[in-house]
């Protein structure tokens, strides 16, 4: 895409991504929260600017592989939210025709590899989609977004190794919201720079404020523009916060109230939005209709898959395997 | 005539050939050729790029090897040992088994997971496993398990054709013997999911797997001579399970065994005894299930220990014997 | 603009489906900032706050502390400038589309045919899959087989040797009673008598009609199609056994002409030829040797024979003799009974 300061339209891009993501969420959770949708919703309130900076550094063509919290991946990849929201509401016409849910949500025309239910469990499929692409000579780039959280799992160490052995085009992209469910990283951690890590693998790795889309774009781009360089992986941590808790039954008991409030003073949309006034990118007024527009989008998206026909049993038997072609 | 690892090399060499995409991946595969000299000279015809030596990182092995069949490549990953597989079971059955179904479609993994399996070698617990059971139970995993060199041939290459994750297991003690049948010559497949009757007869139906195929072979071979004829059917396919030829067999002898390496508890052969348990072909029995299988112990050292751990071929026609005799 | 947004009880858990309301944090009338909370919840003993979507300001309060609220229903009213993301499906707004239920038409339900419940005793058979269905096939009697097989389980050759006589392997074939045990058996007939002390106030064309009735009523003890009572009758020329063809069937009155006529004639030597065949069970009158009873006698081809004998001048002995091959040894003591309280 491009930087999001570069013209009134990147800037548009980025502020409609970050509604977008935001109104989404906060639907999930009035949906949820009326007992409209099974399971559990994990959200990803107030760190829109993270998956949207990175998105803007890659192409269609680009692959990522998301987790439990993925629904602002999902987004900045440019997912449908119909067929989101569908997915959620377990209808025919959701991504994964009901048989997913939140965090199973994979959109291949748009490089999506799949959210992820296990912590850790994208970041080697990332790492395999990169090595594909090396192979192909696909001059294509893998992101694998993850938390905090799964750099303490096997599968984090396992990719990144393999990654900087055979300097495969990927992006490790932690999304340090400084807690994997209930755990600190400071209590998780026994190094205060999360980014130390990646000298112990030879990858560069790189800190940036999470909340700051413009940031993020930056260090996003230039590792892009490493690993298409066939110069290797690059870790990218981007602190940032979640305002709700892990997921709806989170009763916040880990965390004070100040640390909630401080953060939500760091709320990566209106930072964006004063700042691009400031800079005369865009005036108020068309903030305030690119708001409207994510919202009128997100109401739209759910009206549509309310009314859709729910998925059902006949065929789940037929969908475990792909059928051999003769 | 090929020894079982060399009908898996040729296999897979046919495949490299037709498809670029396919790729193998583990430790020591290249260079070395292989911890049981599978791949051997494949490094040397193929290149580093398309015989990955990896690192021990099974979790990381099998997750690329996810990622990448995602991404429009065919591997082909050689875990070292089977017992090793638990490291790597969550991309192995939450990732690889279930993103076809899970994504409702949009993706699949055609990817393949070759391991040694099996006991015999004195390479003790945790190295001797037979994990049928493990791979089986888990919806949108293919199982093969091939019991001579000729099988493995056409099995692995259907595999590698096959658009779903299959899990290929190998006898480490088949791996340097050649079968009873020759090794065809070019890229002729055996379809997955299809059973093998071995041999006819019309007194007892054997059900075995892998190495038990072999074995059981010989108890029937040895009974024809006294007039006790056998039917031995191999699945080759342990999940999806072609159960049609055993009701068609039982229907006739009306006596059944079940032969297999792993522990009886929860092995995978139970599934046979369920389904007949279960069938209009149940009628037909003249006689209790006869159910062979290894000790529910983890194996063991010593060599007579290790023998004992799991059915041989004096139990196998001890226990043909009793049934023929005392069931009629 | 401004909107009215109810805050709803938020499902909070997977399985949630009411939460109590425990205490406000605001009243009417509070501004609130987005992230306030607003009141506390309490759902499978764990305490929730619910916080402020937006900036506003505390319009009504909805609930009281201490109700239990489905999730989905409105606690409180905010006014807020913000739109806030919230989909009303059915509480206020669009109604929700009354789903019509059709009722499913009764299922026609045959009348069942009135079978009378077998008394099930202890025995139990283990046989081969093949050898049970061997044996039904064939009508045989699992528990007459010999099991020679390991686990004294029937095998298939213990069925395909076992020996029949064919008479008997049909009635048992329509047999479902067992064999009691600890019943008295003579050495080679299996046959039970049961007696029964009663008021000497019926005709034989009473009597007849009677049990006639009562056996109509157990056709699974029956091994014919129709009911054929044989009256032996003494007369100088010998007995006579004429057959009263399903008796209960005719009137009363008819019946007792019947016997009249019928004894009549057997007195005299002269049996309709038509009366001489199909008796399925018989009755010896013993009170006219001033007998009580005598050893009980089943012909071949029946099931259940009845002596009536002298007891008193009021009162009569009825005995009920049963094939014990056929009938079980309660089916007897129930027919004797059901003749006995139909006298």
């Amino acid at each position: 895409m491009g930087h999001p300061l570069s013209s009134p339209e990147h800037a548009r891009h980025a502020l409609l991504y970050m509604w977008r993501i935001r109104k989404f969420e906060e639907a999930v959770e009035d949906l949820f929260g009326r007992g409209m949708m099974h399971g559990t919703m994990h959200l990803s309130i107030g760190q829109e600017a993270s998956p949207t900076g990175m998105c803007m550094a890659m192409t269609l063509q680009d692959q990522i592989t998301s987790t439990h919290r993925g629904h602002g991946h999902c987004i900045a990849k440019g997912a449908d939210l119909t067929r989101m929201i569908a997915e959620l509401l377990g209808k025919k016409i959701g991504y994964c025709g009901g048989r997913g849910g939140s965090m199973h949500i994979a959109d291949v025309e748009t490089g999506n590899l799949g959210a992820n239910g296990v912590v850790g469990g994208g970041i080697p499929i990332a790492a395999g989609a990169a090595l594909a692409s090396k192979m192909m000579k696909r001059g294509t780039v893998a992101v694998s977004f993850f938390g905090d959280g799964a750099m303490n799992e096997g599968a984090f160490h396992e990719a990144a190794n393999l990654a900087a052995i055979w300097q495969l085009p990927m992006i490790l992209f932690c999304e340090n919201n400084k807690y994997g469910m209930s755990s600190s990283t400071e209590k998780a951690f026994a190094i205060d720079n999360l980014a130390d890590r990646g000298k112990g693998y030879g990858i560069p790795a790189v800190n940036v404020d999470g909340n700051d889309v413009v940031a993020v774009y930056e260090v996003a781009q230039a590792a892009v523009d490493r690993a298409k360089a066939g110069d290797g992986p690059t870790l990218i941590i981007a602190e940032t916060y979640r305002w709700k808790g892990h997921s709806r039954s989170d009763k916040n008991l880990y965390r004070t109230k100040e640390e909630i409030e401080e953060w939500r003073t760091k709320d990566p949309i209106p930072k964006f939005i004063a700042r691009v006034v400031e800079e005369g990118i865009l005036t108020q007024e068309q903030c305030d209709v690119i708001q409207n527009e994510a919202i009128e989008a997100i109401k739209a998206a759910v009206n549509e898959a309310v009314k859709a026909e729910s998925a059902e049993p006949s065929g789940l038997l037929d969908a475990v395997f792909k059928a051999v072609s003769a | 005539m090929l020894t079982m690892a060399e009908a898996v090399r040729e296999a897979m060499s046919i495949a490299f050939d037709e498809r670029p995409e396919v790729f193998l991946l583990g430790e020591d595969v290249g260079i070395y050729g292989g911890a049981f000299g599978v791949s051997g000279d494949m490094y040397h015809r193929y290149g580093a790029e398309r015989v990955l030596d990896t690192p021990i990182a099974e979790l990381g092995i099998v997750g690329a090897a996810v990622g990448a069949a995602l991404s429009g490549m065919r591997p082909i990953v050689e875990i070292q040992f089977s017992d090793f597989t638990a490291q790597a079971m969550d991309q192995i059955a939450n990732q690889a088994a279930k993103i076809h179904f899970m994504l409702g479609g949009a993706l699949h993994v055609p990817m393949v997971l070759r391991t040694p399996q099996g006991s015999g070698t004195g390479a003790a617990a945790q190295h001797s496993q037979n994990l049928e059971p493990w791979f089986a139970s888990v919806p949108g995993l293919k199982v093969v398990v091939p019991s001579n060199p000729a099988d493995a041939k056409g099995l692995l290459l259907s595999a590698i054709d096959d658009p779903n994750p299959v899990i290929f297991l190998e006898h480490k003690l088949l791996y340097k013997i050649p079968g009873r049948d020759p090794v065809p010559e070019g890229a002729t497949r055996i379809p997955l999911g299809v059973s093998k009757v071995v041999r006819e007869g019309k007194d007892l139906t054997i059900v075995a797997t892998g190495i038990m195929v072999n074995k059981s072979w010989e108890v029937a071979e040895k009974l024809a001579a006294e007039g006790i004829s056998i039917t031995l059917i191999d699945p080759r396919t342990i999940s999806p399970l072609d159960m049609g030829p055993v009701f068609e067999s039982v229907e006739k002898t009306g006596r059944l065994m079940v032969v297999q390496e792993g522990p009886a508890q929860a092995g995978f052969i139970n599934e046979v005894i369920a389904q007949m348990a279960g069938s209009s072909s149940f009628g037909s029995l003249i006689a209790p299930i006869k159910r062979l299988a290894g000790m529910n112990i983890p194996i063991p050292y010593a060599p007579q220990l290790e023998k004992a751990a799991v059915p041989q071929i004096d139990d196998i026609e001890a226990a043909a014997r009793e049934i023929v005799k005392n069931w009629r | 603009m401004s909107f009215k947004y109810p805050v709803v009880m938020p499902k909070m858990s997977m399985t949630m489906e009411t939460g109590e309301l425990i205490i406000f944090h605001v009243a009417v009338g509070d501004h609130v900032k987005s992230g306030d909370v607003l009141f506390e919840v309490m759902t499978d003993k764990i305490d929730m706050e619910v916080e402020a979507p937006a900036d506003g300001v505390i319009e009504a309060l909805v609930a009281n502390p201490g109700d239990v609220v489905e999730i989905g229903k409105p606690v409180l009213i905010m006014l807020t400038e913000t739109e806030v993301m919230a989909f009303d499906f059915g509480t206020d707004g669009e109604p929700v589309a009354a789903v019509e239920v059709v009722a499913a038409p009764a299922p026609v339900v045959a009348a069942a045919p009135v079978v009378v419940a077998p008394i099930i005793l202890n025995e139990t058979v283990k046989a081969v899959p093949k050898a049970r269905v061997e044996a039904a096939n064939r009508g045989i009697d699992l528990r007459t087989v010999r099991a020679t097989g390991p686990d004294r389980t029937i095998s298939m050759e213990d069925v395909n040797g076992a020996q029949l006589d064919p008479a008997i392997a049909k009635r048992q074939a329509a047999n479902k009673a067992l064999i009691a045990k600890g019943i008295e058996m003579t050495r080679s007939i299996a046959q039970a008598s049961f007696t029964r002390s009663v008021n000497a106030n019926f005709d034989h064309a009473t009597f007849i009609a009677a049990w006639a009735k009562v056996l109509r009523n157990r056709p699974d003890l029956a091994a014919h199609e129709h009911v054929g009572v044989a009256l032996i009758i003494e007369s100088k020329y010998g007995s006579a056994l004429p057959v009263f063809r399903d008796p209960d069937q005719l009137t009363i009155a008819d019946l007792v002409a019947l016997v009249a006529s019928t004894t009549q004639a057997a007195k005299n030597g002269k049996v309709p030829v038509a009366m001489l065949s199909g008796a399925t069970t018989t009755v010896f009158d013993l009170t006219t040797y001033s007998m009580s009873s005598a050893t009980p006698l089943l012909f071949p081809n029946q099931v259940t024979s009845v002596t009536i004998g002298y007891e008193s001048a009021t009162t009569k002995i009825v005995s009920l003799t049963i094939d014990l091959n056929f009938c079980d040894f309660y089916d007897g003591a129930l027919l004797l009974d059901a003749l006995v309280a139909s006298l």
